[in-house]
């Protein structure tokens, strides 16, 4: 349940970009979830209700999660798989010589932001 | 009217810890501290593999455990009874290790260094630590017999993020159905680099092997940078 961290981490990566922007709130943060990433993206869900309240910035945000499945490069034949089973070996010529293409990543993809109303006097 | 404005941002969330870890390991190679993390499970003996290669270590090493724990110093009080500096780490429910707890324990004492060891033992927990860099040059995971030879591709991320995997407590293969190819043919599908080493304290079976393995980390880490 490490959620909980990665979320304090999430919650001050936001605000970092809320503030350089000179945002009002926050009203929608994307993240991407590598499949390999070891994060349930339900628990970031609960964990990030508790954050949001203790922070105006963020009060009405949503989070989305994206689920980023592990795809895998054979540099040896050139085929892309998923692996089965956690096994990081071609399925076509059985090289372990292999790259991960996605799977691993816990990014901050896009955040949207409320922007501080200007004074418009007509 | 409010104005909105979406932002691309694409930055691992963990760039922090990352961040600080890599500061922490640029320190520790410039002193020539080679610093090792070891992951498990609760009670696969990473307390009592250290009790094991530890008096050979400081005959010739400046060495340094750092504990971690959610609660009570039993660990390093077991490691101090060697001998050896310990500083317990509790995370009072934090169930992994961070960058910044190692540095916060790490600032008092790093006018003692040059330490050439540091072991950094983390929470007993297989999922959670994996996440999080500490610094360390070599990860090192430990998995017991009596936990059973199905768990590589249980807990992926801590195997392929390890260099080293240990079988621990191997004098009960004979009262368990453990594969140790199993095991090593799971590993080596997962992460090809890893290395195994089939240990117990009990019979001394690999110690002396895992103490020279370390010995040789280090000299190749830094007869390298």
């Amino acid at each position: 349940m490490h959620e909980l961290s990665i979320v304090q981490a999430l919650c001050d990566q936001v605000k970092e970009v809320a503030i350089s922007h000179g945002a009002q709130k926050v009203v929608r943060i994307v993240i991407e979830v590598g499949e390999l990433s070891n994060v349930v993206p339900e628990l970031l869900q609960t964990a990030f209700a508790v954050f949001r309240e203790a922070e105006p910035l963020l009060e009405n945000a949503e989070i989305e999660s994206r689920r980023i499945p592990l795809k895998l490069l054979c540099q040896a034949c050139g085929h892309e798989f998923h692996p089965a089973l956690r096994r990081f070996r071609c399925p076509q010529c059985l090289s372990l010589q292999v790259k991960v293409l996605q799977g691993e990543e816990l990014l901050l993809r896009d955040v949207e932001l409320e922007l501080v109303e200007e004074a418009h006097h007509v | 009217m409010c104005e909105t404005s979406h932002v691309r941002v694409m930055e691992n969330i963990l760039h922090g810890n990352d961040h600080l870890a890599k500061e922490l390991q640029e320190e520790w190679t410039r002193t020539r501290t080679f610093v090792v993390n070891l992951l498990s499970s609760p009670g696969a003996g990473k307390t009592t593999l250290l009790e094991a290669t530890l008096p050979a270590l400081k005959e010739r090493y400046r060495v340094l455990v750092l504990e971690g724990d959610i609660e009570t110093e039993r660990d390093a009080e077991r490691i101090r009874a060697l001998g050896i500096e310990a500083i317990q780490i509790t995370t009072g429910g934090t169930c992994h290790l961070d960058a910044h707890m190692v540095q916060q324990v790490w600032q008092p004492v790093r006018s003692n260094s040059p330490y050439d060891f540091i072991f950094i033992e983390n929470i007993g927990n297989l999922v959670c630590p994996a996440s999080y860099a500490l610094g360390e040059h070599l990860r090192v995971v430990l998995l017991s017999v009596p936990e059973g030879d199905d768990k590589v591709p249980k807990y992926p991320k801590a195997f392929r993020s390890s260099q080293v995997l240990s079988i621990t407590k191997a004098d009960l293969l004979p009262y368990f159905d453990f594969q140790v190819e199993r095991v090593q043919r799971e590993a080596f599908e997962l992460q090809p680099k890893l290395v195994t080493l089939v240990l117990s304290v009990t019979t001394g079976q690999g110690i002396t092997e895992w103490t020279r393995f370390l010995e040789k980390q280090r000299e190749e880490t830094f007869r390298l940078n």
